[in-house]
């Protein structure tokens, strides 16, 4: 029995190792090598400097285009957080009702989703383009004379970009959101409309608990997606004007790609890393030990 | 059952052995499809070779020369049986970061289109391009191109590429819209001023430009600087040999955020693409635009009337001197002999006469040869190269300096035109940048 035992295993290692060696090749390794870069000045091609933890303190205390990444990134992450997690939870929710044309309201308003992200920032381009874009015309239109640079002024741009980038970004969590919903069932809601409940507190205090898994699921990858938002800065405002729209990732390509500080840009990658891990591994651990 | 399951396992044993007995097998090389073409190409100098008789080669070039380049490329290997030319093409800021990566991975294409200046540069200072000193001795360059271009091309202290363009930047204006408001051709900087105002007076954006990516701006407060410090004072601060914090540069910087101040140019350019920029003066929306003398081959292909376009040297009260810049195609380091002969008899086939005159709209011409001809239909190359020749250049900003420089004073550019940073301010912060790059490449 022992010995067949083994023999499973042994297979098993076998099936794992090709996706294993792959994931170690292209994760792994480079991220541990990232890491290791870090601690160098190094312009990608000449001999390495080694700093030790100089590249990191140096990006803290004397960066101001590196702080100013950081405020920019948490603000994207708590728009991301309230905004695009509670509309597309409103959107799955609509879209979970039974309702005529409702096939087709899903796929209209995931379909953005699957639009390239520097295909949505031409399109917003042009939507904001202060002379003729969509915005400032209609305001026009209506007889207004509202006139907004929306990318241009450092005042209003991130927000302008986010809601470009919420455009596309609730596609994926609605569709979590609606998986979730669908699998609530519907005797717990029957049953908590009969002790009373409903409307807004019914979907508070049921439906929302019930969706717990949903957000952990949800709130990770918009975290991620937030800290690693690149495609629609890039595209939009190329982190300007003067920094404004700077995030950690636009910054670690300028330094990498841009100026030659490899060392720099792994730096950056790497606080990104750990910004990361420090915010989801205690969420996802959090909401794991409550289960 | 378990025939199945050693079958299986037999499988996926053989499937690893396939992979990484693939992977042995791969030199490095990659293949590449960029996002504005289907052309797949290998990436990798090092996979180009000798491949049964044909040395294959690999070029990386701009997009906006696509149709010109896929015929001419397709006519070269269909008569050179023994070469094999694959292209790749990028947009402008694309094929910049695509040889950085490129560079830093080992996987240069055997040739790549770049600029001179800072951006060239850095392949000659890491040697990673072709110094082609000894084949220019050889093959006897100095009668073929012209000494300016040659003297571009010389980057650390070699000969770091095929010289293809010399550009000069002149201020493009709408002969009809001046004609419209009685607006002369400026002479000095208060004429020009006063055209702006009349321009601005008629509900006429004076001057198209688009801050994304910074460098078009740049070349109105480079011009601006140009006419407050004078020629030598400038070429000094180019080099980092004089502070840029100066009065000269402040009294630049005031003059900008006049100008951003008075709507001189278009709302919201801060942030717009400078591809964009062409579309405001050919709708007549904007009179004046500080290009290249490639903009004539835009006016044709955009099927515009060249009638309604001249150029007049920015006059900045000296000599009037324009910006100007080189463009080359560099050589990887590691080609070999068959490759880089490869590469040349491509290169001397693509800016032919013959090449150069069929495809002329995309071509920055005249081509950079002694005894060049001018472009037919082009009216204002011509003319922008003997005002060149007569008020002398300067070398464009973006290429003078260090892209982290360079992207300081895209900052400054921004601040100012928003309002968050006074000229004096900004005169300092560009210095700073310049000494912290000084600093770290010591």
């Amino acid at each position: 029995m022992k010995n067949s035992d083994n023999k499973r295993d042994w297979g098993a290692y076998a099936f794992m190792l090709p996706a294993g060696i792959i994931y170690l090749s292209v994760i792994v390794v480079p991220v541990l090598y990232s890491l290791y870069i870090s601690l160098f000045k190094w312009n990608g091609i000449g001999e390495k400097e080694f700093l030790g933890l100089r590249n990191y303190i140096n990006l803290f205390r004397s960066d101001p285009i590196f702080l100013i990444s950081i405020k920019n990134n948490l603000i994207w992450i708590i728009l991301t957080i309230f905004v695009t997690m509670t509309v597309s939870l409103g959107f799955a929710v609509i879209l979970n009702k039974q309702f005529r044309g409702r096939t087709f309201f899903r796929g209209f308003f995931y379909f953005p989703c699957v639009i390239a992200p520097i295909a949505v920032s031409i399109i917003w381009r042009w939507i904001y383009n202060p002379n003729v874009g969509f915005i400032n015309q209609f305001f026009k239109a209506i007889g207004s004379d509202f006139s907004q640079s929306w990318i241009s002024d450092p005042k209003v741009s991130i927000y302008a970009i986010f809601v470009a980038a919420l455009w596309q970004a609730i596609g994926q969590p609605m569709i979590l959101f609606l998986a979730g919903l669908q699998a609530v069932s519907p005797d717990v809601i029957e049953a908590s409309r009969i002790d009373g409940a409903s409307g807004i507190k019914q979907f508070v205090l049921i439906t929302v608990p019930l969706l717990k898994e949903s957000f952990v699921i949800v709130i990770a990858t918009l975290i991620v997606s937030a800290m690693k938002v690149f495609d629609v800065i890039q595209g939009l405002t190329g982190g300007g004007p003067n920094n404004a729209t700077q995030m950690l990732s636009t910054y670690m390509y300028s330094q990498t790609f841009q100026y030659n500080n490899v060392g720099i840009g792994t730096t950056i990658a790497c606080v990104m890393v750990i910004m990361m891990l420090v915010v989801i591994v205690p969420y996802v651990s959090f909401t794991a030990r409550e289960d | 059952m378990k025939a199945k399951k050693g079958m299986a396992f037999l499988l996926a044993v053989m499937m690893l052995v396939t992979m990484v007995l693939a992977g042995c097998g791969n030199n490095g090389a990659g293949t590449e499809t960029t996002g504005t073409t289907d052309t797949e190409v290998t990436a990798s100098g090092k996979s180009s070779g000798s491949s049964g008789g044909v040395t294959e080669v690999t070029f990386w070039t701009l997009n906006t020369r696509q149709n010109a380049v896929d015929p001419i490329v397709e006519a070269f290997n269909s008569q050179n049986k023994d070469i094999k030319v694959t292209v790749a093409y990028y947009d402008t800021d694309g094929i910049k970061d695509a040889c950085k990566v490129a560079a830093s991975s080992g996987t240069l294409p055997n040739m790549w289109f770049n600029w001179g200046g800072s951006l060239g540069g850095f392949y000659a200072d890491n040697g990673l391009c072709y110094d082609l000193t000894e084949y220019a001795k050889k093959n006897d360059w100095e009668n073929k191109f012209s000494a300016g271009v040659l003297n571009l091309c010389q980057l650390g202290g070699q000969l770091s590429g095929y010289p293809t363009s010399y550009n000069v930047l002149d201020v493009y204006y709408r002969k009809d819209i001046f004609a419209q408001y009685g607006i002369q051709v400026p002479t000095t900087f208060e004429e020009f001023e006063a055209a702006c105002a009349t321009l601005k007076e008629n509900g006429i954006t004076p001057i198209s430009t688009a801050g994304l990516n910074g460098w078009h701006v740049m070349r109105f407060v480079e011009l601006l600087i140009e006419h407050y410090a004078g020629s030598e004072l400038h070429d000094s601060m180019n080099t980092f040999d004089s502070s840029y914090n100066c009065d000269a540069v402040v009294q630049a910087l005031a003059k900008y955020k006049e100008f951003c101040e008075k709507g001189y140019f278009p709302a919201g350019f801060v942030t717009a693409d400078p591809n964009d920029t062409r579309m405001a003066v050919f709708s007549g929306t904007a009179a004046m635009d500080i290009q290249g003398q490639w903009y004539d081959g835009m006016i044709i292909q955009e099927e515009q009337d060249m009638n309604l376009y001249d150029t007049f040297a920015f006059p900045s009260g000296g000599t009037n001197r324009l910006s100007a810049f080189a463009e080359m195609t560099q050589f990887n380091a590691k080609n070999t002999d068959a490759q880089l002969e490869a590469c040349m008899k491509f290169m001397d086939y693509y800016y032919s006469d013959e090449n150069a005159e069929k495809y002329a709209e995309y071509y920055n011409m005249p081509l950079p040869k002694i005894g060049a001809k001018m472009p037919e239909g082009q009216p204002n190359v011509a003319k922008m190269l003997a005002t060149a020749e007569t008020n002398g250049t300067f070398t464009i900003t973006d290429q003078a300096f260090p892209t982290e420089v360079a992207d300081a004073l895209f900052n400054v550019q921004d601040a100012i035109a928003n309002g968050q940073m006074e000229p004096a301010e900004g005169a300092a912060k560009i210095q700073e940048a310049i000494e912290a790059y000084q600093a770290a490449n010591k």
